[in-house]
């Protein structure tokens, strides 16, 4: 059965309209009238319990709305959402047992307090008992490191440092379902590579269903086996991440390395067409000896292609690429809205 | 969620509110001094006032440098404005994270609130020790009034609790709070009777003042501690406190739940 449940969802808010013509903003003190915008503009899904679903979308997609009303923060204006059988916004007390939220751009933890601190008030509030409250803290600071800052102030703590701390926070009562809303964004290559790595091995080992949102498709790369993709409050996109590739972007790439005394020619292979290196968006190690091919693996198939190519090139090296997430997201982006 | 997990959930927030209060020593100390200066300030001003001169509308000199020392230290304690962080949680998006939680928002805040004036007790009790060397404290008519004005003081505390949460609520629907809460500010301040006592306003103020919950925040407790009101009168006054208590409940739990339907996240 799903564990998080999403149907005909529908979120509006609504502000003072902006009036057009004379002295606008006087009148506007007196106006009544006001704008509707749709943030989400009814959504569908299903999440079973132990999948780790990529929530993705361009900025102002409705991502954090939709996690908002899964988490209790916000009432849905109309379609219903269930999140282990409860419904959020009116049941948020129970509602917030069973989850644990990380927002990459706050924080849950007591700015003033040490974080150490934060911890024990969140073991009150989610009335953990001694021996496990131990337990976790003792857990999540070997796993995530935090010795040698635990004592400090969370205001005083570096932004990869407190992210491990929320995310400590969000999961100290060992919620069965997780959210997080782009966790790490702001953070350098190494403490991102460490909270995806911990992201992923919570949900391999105690099964934690995982809803995550982000702008890194590298992190969804390496997390996220589905995707759901929403734009304009509406879902585009519903399935496996490499069905994704497939259905948007359905062509890889062959790079050739030429060998030094090869003479570069313009060539016509026949199902390929040659375009410019910086499209694998990996860096190529000779560029001015590298030849790059897109080509549909529906039209010719790989060793086929190496063939025709081979008669025409002397290859030192050859590699196949397949294109980027990023990629296909921005493709997907702009093809479906135009 | 059973009642001793809520107890323990709002005993986790009183501790959070008292710890965040401690943290900050220099913060601490100031007010301190602040209070101290404040404290003899009054009972020196009092005594000028009073020198040579018998009682003034039925107060002695005696009660009224006794008053402004007591009512100085209790507002230190209570800032019947200034402790509730809510309008700028809901400002800068903060709430969201609060209503995450397994306790309820007004819960949250009360007990955070309730923390943070345990945290600043030892201030009133500094400011007090000082009004009792100056030899400007007097002591309770008697034990039944002492009692009677410890109970009125958590009576006024838990009103100018209530008051200043509702106010904060307004956020929800202007998010912008500064002009109502400079109202409630000057309100409080004087209408509670802690500037000046509320004996020595003009009858027609004094009657309107009788309508509003700001005279039981300060006056009350402090009035039934030296004595001014007594007996049934007294037991009057802190049957208003509850009244008091009862209706702002009523009207938080109102405002709240219209509130709840209002919440727009700020900042994404």
């Amino acid at each position: 059965m799903a564990v998080i449940e999403a149907a005909d969802l529908v979120k509006e808010f609504s502000r003072p309209a902006v009036l057009e013509g004379r002295l606008p903003r006087l009148r506007g003190l007196f106006s009544t009238k006001r704008d509707i915008t749709r943030a989400v503009n009814g959504v569908n899904f299903e999440v079973e319990p132990g999948e780790l679903v990529g929530y993705l979308g361009p900025n102002g997609a409705g991502k954090s709305t939709t996690i908002k009303m899964l988490t209790g923060i916000l009432t849905p204006t109309s379609g219903v959402c269930r999140v282990a059988g409860l419904e959020p916004s009116r049941d948020r007390a129970r509602n917030a047992r069973n989850i644990g939220v990380v927002f990459g751009q706050r924080t849950q933890l007591w700015y003033d307090l040490p974080l150490r601190d934060s911890f024990e008030v969140l073991s009150d509030l989610y009335n953990l008992d001694r021996t496990t409250y131990r337990k976790r803290v003792g857990l999540f600071t070997e796993l995530l490191d935090l010795s040698a800052f635990l004592d400090t102030p969370v205001r005083s703590l570096s932004l990869g440092q407190r992210m491990r701390g929320d995310l400590v926070a969000a999961m100290l009562h060992e919620p069965s379902i997780l959210f997080l809303d782009e966790p790490t964004v702001g953070l350098d290559v190494v403490a991102k590579a460490r909270l995806t790595e911990f992201i992923a091995e919570t949900n391999r080992s105690d099964g934690t269903t995982v809803v995550l949102t982000t702008h890194d498709m590298e992190d969804v790369e390496r997390l996220c086996q589905r995707i759901i993709v929403i734009d304009s409050g509406t879902v585009l996109y519903d399935g496996d991440l490499s069905r994704l590739k497939e259905r948007f972007m359905p062509y890889r790439f062959l790079v050739l390395t030429l060998a030094e005394r090869s003479i570069r020619r313009v060539a016509d292979i026949p199902s390929a067409t040659e375009v410019e290196p910086s499209a694998v968006g990996t860096v190529l190690p000779y560029p001015d000896r590298s030849v790059v091919l897109r080509f549909d693996p529906r039209e010719v198939t790989t060793p086929e292609l190496i063939a025709r190519a081979s008669q025409v090139y002397q290859v030192d090296e050859l590699s196949i690429v397949d294109p980027r997430l990023t990629d296909v997201i921005s493709q997907l982006y702009d093809g479906l809205l135009t | 969620m059973s009642t001793a997990d809520q107890v323990r959930a709002f005993r986790g927030m009183t501790r959070a509110g008292t710890r965040s209060v401690l943290i900050y020593r220099g913060d601490l100390i100031t007010g301190a001094v602040a209070l101290v200066i404040q404290v003899v300030l009054a009972i020196a001003v009092w005594r000028i006032v009073y020198s040579g001169r018998g009682p003034v509308d039925g107060v002695d000199a005696r009660t009224a440098v006794a008053y402004a020392a007591i009512a100085a230290c209790l507002q230190s304690v209570l800032l019947p404005w200034q402790f509730s962080t809510l309008p700028m949680r809901i400002r800068n998006g903060q709430i969201a994270t609060d209503l995450t939680r397994p306790l309820g928002l007004i819960w949250q805040v009360f007990g955070q609130n309730l923390g943070v004036l345990l945290g600043r007790l030892p201030l009133g009790a500094i400011g007090l020790a000082v009004a009792a060397v100056l030899g400007a404290l007097t002591l309770p008519p008697g034990w039944a009034a002492g009692l009677l004005s410890l109970v009125a003081t958590v009576g006024g505390a838990l009103v100018a609790m209530l008051c200043n949460l509702i106010v904060s609520m307004v956020t929800f629907w202007t998010f912008e709070v500064s002009g109502p809460l400079m109202v409630y500010r000057f309100g409080s301040a004087f209408l509670s009777g802690s500037l000046i006592p509320l004996w020595f306003m003009p009858g027609w103020l004094r009657g309107s003042v009788e309508w509003l919950p700001f005279q039981a925040q300060v006056y009350t407790p402090v009035s039934i501690y030296l004595g001014q009101t007594r007996g049934g009168q007294a037991l009057a006054l802190v049957g208003v406190q509850l009244v008091w208590v009862v209706l702002s409940t009523v009207l938080l739990e109102l405002v709240w739940r219209r509130a709840r339907y209002r919440v727009v996240v700020q900042g994404g």
